[in-house]
């Protein structure tokens, strides 16, 4: 069987080479045009690339502004830094997404070696594993099915990776403004300097508010903690000690923050009716 | 006339000798960079398998016979008659020229290949694995260091290198523990892999503290540590409270001379027990971020790279 | 015999032809080159067949920018007292701000690395799609996911180059990602740092892996790819009646009734 398959093949190339050396037209200039034609695409693609990203950066173009296409450079490295958010390249984005699905310690090494690996040998074994000489494409549908398949995925895994927000403290506060129009409390400076804490204490590590935050420990949204009226004594309270209003809570305890802080922080709670 | 010298290369059958002599080259290598035993284990090996390997090689001439053929009888025309001759002449009895020059061939180039690439190769490799550690650094006088709160501290850790060994740490006074002071040191290199974690909690900017490369920025309050990579969370001692980091934030080591505090080796924990002082600490070698280091899958990791 | 007297354009002709025959005596390139140029492809190729030589585009366009980068850049991470910032991050600064068309340079290597990787992505797409991985082409379809992979690695040493935040953490998680990798994860981490931490080294070390070790790579390989794509030659379409006599009814045609067997019909022949 093996060996009739490997004859098939082998008269089946013969008769291809026949054929090309009989009806085929030179590369040159036949193919050859074609594939000048797509090169100056791509190297006017390149240049217009660097284009846009150097003039569509603000100002004299030059600096650490993002234009329309990012960067042209962010501050120089600093590996002793406490407020930077990493991120890779846009190419490796779906495997950076793929580390936050596998979120749990133990299927990390799943995320980061395991299924890369597995792909990178799925791939290289393919010719092995579809040994057949269907080229037609409607006959081959679980080539059409898998292909389908890695697009899709890997096109939606690096638009999430893109779109992944991090809750850092020192983004967050720049946002307080649009949170205090948002939620009506611009002219209550105890609820703003509120606000700036709750932004800098990594409380959207795992609440959520406003669209933002996140994490993994499902903590309630707080965007309209203040509809609730529980009182600013009630979120002192529980700020303090969390486990003791809500058992089995797993929120730690911010007493440490002091008692001006915590009504402070209590007042943005309470102003926070859910937005317009 | 049987097999005479043959034109065609000769081609050596299957034989395992190549792997073990590989594997010898391999536990060398590794032993260069781990201990001077395995090291000197790893040539033994690749020597012996060396040895088998051209013995195995070399095992189809015969050496029995001395050469009948003298070449005295060869006359006038010394050298390529006799060459001739002896072809002619039960070749299989003498040990033939082509193939002492084929595996002359082979041998030197591979001494050739060996004496160039081998120190490359090490140079390229071993400098990363050897002289690591880096020397203890002041951070300071301990009465910078208020009790309870933590300050975040950057330094850097090796002068020579310069800034690119800027670390960061989050230093925290316990108190005294059976008359010694008690630190708590905590790295700001996320467990998971390794990116900056950010203390949860407003800082006190305003009593930031310039000792030469040391800078001391004290915290009002934090209520653990996050990562801003992929959402670890730990708490105030280090521990992993939530997301995918393996195991606990790494501390380090400390001492304290005439009254200042030395930041010293970083190590690996697994988790703490515990808060403050009395916190029991479980200790394991230092490992890179994302690997475990106890439970089940801490044998994907069993030995460490020396750090 | 009489001479007949040459024209003047075979005279030019001449002219330009002797320094080619002169050429073609001594070393065959002319007769390869002609073969390259020459030779036989389905008159059917397909313009989605041209993303192979763009890839190589891509890769030329970025070895060129490449090497010209290199004669202004400086893999130094340490801090030059007179300006306090990096050597490396100064030098990429000066590239993109003072040197005349080094911001152009500077962008289209690093908008050149996004279409690479881009179209090799793409190119692979094709080839699976038009099954042109299969016998006899199983060699060349491994050499081009070696090259994906190598393409990948060149764009991950390269990020670190410019020494910026951006840059150097990037960097920490990548290298750390191959640090899980089980037993020789952590050896592998400790290599790519050159110690256990990003450290004066590193920088240098990714200089020389992107600028020497992987380029290199890369050509040879892409050399061998190229040789056997013209010793196999290039796949028609698989909507090509040449396709349609693969399949496992060979030799008939699509209603059914019996042809040659593995007769291929070009439409537009020569």
């Amino acid at each position: 069987m093996a060996t009739d398959r490997i004859a098939e093949r082998r008269r089946i190339f013969k008769q291809y080479k026949e054929d090309v050396e009989s009806r085929g037209k030179p590369f040159y200039p036949f193919a050859m045009f074609h594939d000048t034609v797509m090169s100056l695409v791509v190297v006017s693609v390149i240049t217009g690339l660097a284009i846009v990203w150097k003039y569509s950066t603000p100002g004299d173009h030059i600096g650490t502004d993002p234009g329309w296409l990012g960067k042209l450079y962010d501050a120089p490295a600093d590996p002793g830094t406490f407020s930077f958010v990493p991120r890779p390249d846009w190419y490796f984005y779906f495997l950076f997404y793929l580390l936050r699905i596998f979120k749990w310690p133990d299927t990390v090494v799943i995320g980061t070696v395991g299924l890369p690996t597995v792909l990178l040998v799925i791939l290289i074994a393919v010719p092995f594993v579809d040994v057949r000489p269907e080229r037609r494409l409607l006959r081959r549908p679980v080539a059409i099915v898998a292909s389908i398949l890695v697009v899709v995925s890997m096109g939606v895994l690096t638009y999430k990776g893109a779109t992944a927000k991090e809750s850092l403290g020192t983004e967050l506060v720049a946002k307080v403004p649009s949170w205090a129009k948002k939620q009506g409390f611009a002219n209550n400076p105890k609820a703003i300097a509120g606000a700036k804490l709750f932004a800098v204490s990594g409380c959207l590590n795992c609440h959520t508010y406003l669209g933002l935050g996140g994490g993994f420990a499902g903590a309630p949204n707080l965007t309209a903690e203040g509809a609730k009226n529980k009182g600013i004594d009630f979120q002192i309270r529980h700020l303090e000690n969390p486990a003791g209003v809500n058992p089995g809570s797993p929120m730690p305890s911010f007493q440490g923050l002091g008692t001006a802080n915590l009504t402070k922080l209590a007042t943005f709670l309470e102003a926070s009716k859910g937005g317009k | 006339m049987t097999e005479p010298h043959d034109d065609h290369p000769h081609v050596p059958g299957p034989s395992l000798w190549p792997v073990g002599f590989a594997v010898g080259i391999v536990v060398l290598l590794v032993g260069v960079i781990i201990s001077w035993w395995v090291a000197g284990l790893g040539g033994l090996i690749a020597l012996a398998f060396a040895f088998l390997w051209v013995r195995d090689l070399t095992a189809g001439t015969a050496l029995a016979h001395a050469p009948d053929v003298a070449p005295e009888t060869g006359g006038p025309a010394a050298g390529e008659p006799a060459a001739a001759a002896a072809v002619d002449e039960e070749p299989e009895e003498r040990y033939p020229r082509s193939k002492f020059l084929e595996l002359s061939t082979l041998g030197l180039g591979g001494v050739i290949g060996g004496i160039v690439t081998a120190p490359a190769v090490g140079f390229m490799i071993a400098p990363a694995f050897l002289k690591q550690g880096q020397k203890d650094h002041d951070i300071g006088p301990l009465t910078d260091y208020p009790e309870g709160k933590y300050l975040i501290v950057t330094y850097m850790a090796d002068a020579s290198q310069g800034e690119v060994s800027r670390r960061t740490a989050f230093v925290r006074y316990n108190g005294q523990l059976k008359g010694q002071p008690s630190f708590t040191i905590i790295s700001n290199h996320c467990a998971h892999l390794g990116c900056p974690v950010q203390a949860n909690g407003p800082l006190d900017e305003k009593n930031t503290k310039q000792i030469g490369d040391v800078t001391l920025i004290p915290t009002v309050s934090i209520a653990g540590f996050g990562c801003p990579c992929h959402g670890g969370q730990y708490n105030t001692e280090g521990n992993r409270t939530a997301g995918p980091p393996v195991r606990a934030l790494d501390r380090y080591s400390f001492s304290i001379r005439n009254g200042h505090l030395f930041i010293g080796k970083p190590f690996s924990v697994s988790h703490v027990d515990g808060a403050g002082a009395t916190a029991v600490i479980h200790k394991w070698t230092f490992s890179f971020p994302g690997e475990h280091v106890n439970g089940l899958e801490s044998w994907l990791y069993p030995i460490q790279p020396p750090h | 015999m009489a001479t007949r007297r040459l024209t003047r354009k075979d005279q030019i002709q001449q002219t330009i032809l002797y320094p080619v025959d002169w050429l073609e005596e001594r070393s065959g390139l002319v007769g390869a080159i002609k073969y390259f140029l020459f030779r036989k492809v389905p008159g059917d190729t397909n313009w989605f067949q041209t993303l192979g030589s763009a890839t190589l585009t891509a890769f030329i366009v970025q070895a060129l920018t490449g090497s010209i980068l290199a004669m202004y850049y400086k893999p130094d991470p340490t801090i030059d007292p007179r300006t306090k910032l990096p050597v490396a991050y100064e030098s990429m600064q000066h590239i993109t701000n003072d040197l005349w068309a080094g911001w152009l340079v500077r962008g289209m290597h690093r908008w050149g690395a996004s279409v690479f990787i881009i179209l090799m992505f793409m190119h692979m797409g094709r080839v699976f799609l038009f099954g042109a991985y299969k016998y006899p082409r199983e060699l060349n379809w491994i050499i081009g996911v070696l090259l994906l992979a190598m393409g990948l690695g060149e764009g991950f040493t390269g990020y670190l180059l410019p020494w910026d935040q951006t840059s150097y953490w990037a960097t920490v998680v990548g290298v750390n990602l191959n640090g899980t990798a089980p037993f020789l994860g952590p050896f592998l981490a400790q290599f790519l740092n050159g110690g256990t931490y990003i450290g004066s080294d590193t920088l240098s070390r990714f200089y020389a892996i992107h600028m020497l070790m992987i380029p290199g790579a890369i050509a040879a390989l892409i050399g061998l790819h190229l040789y056997l794509v013209i010793r196999l030659g290039v796949t028609s379409p698989p909507w090509s009646k040449e396709a349609a006599g693969t399949g496992p009814l060979d030799g008939q045609a699509p209603n059914g009734r019996v042809g040659r067997a593995g007769l291929s019909r070009f439409r537009r022949g020569q």
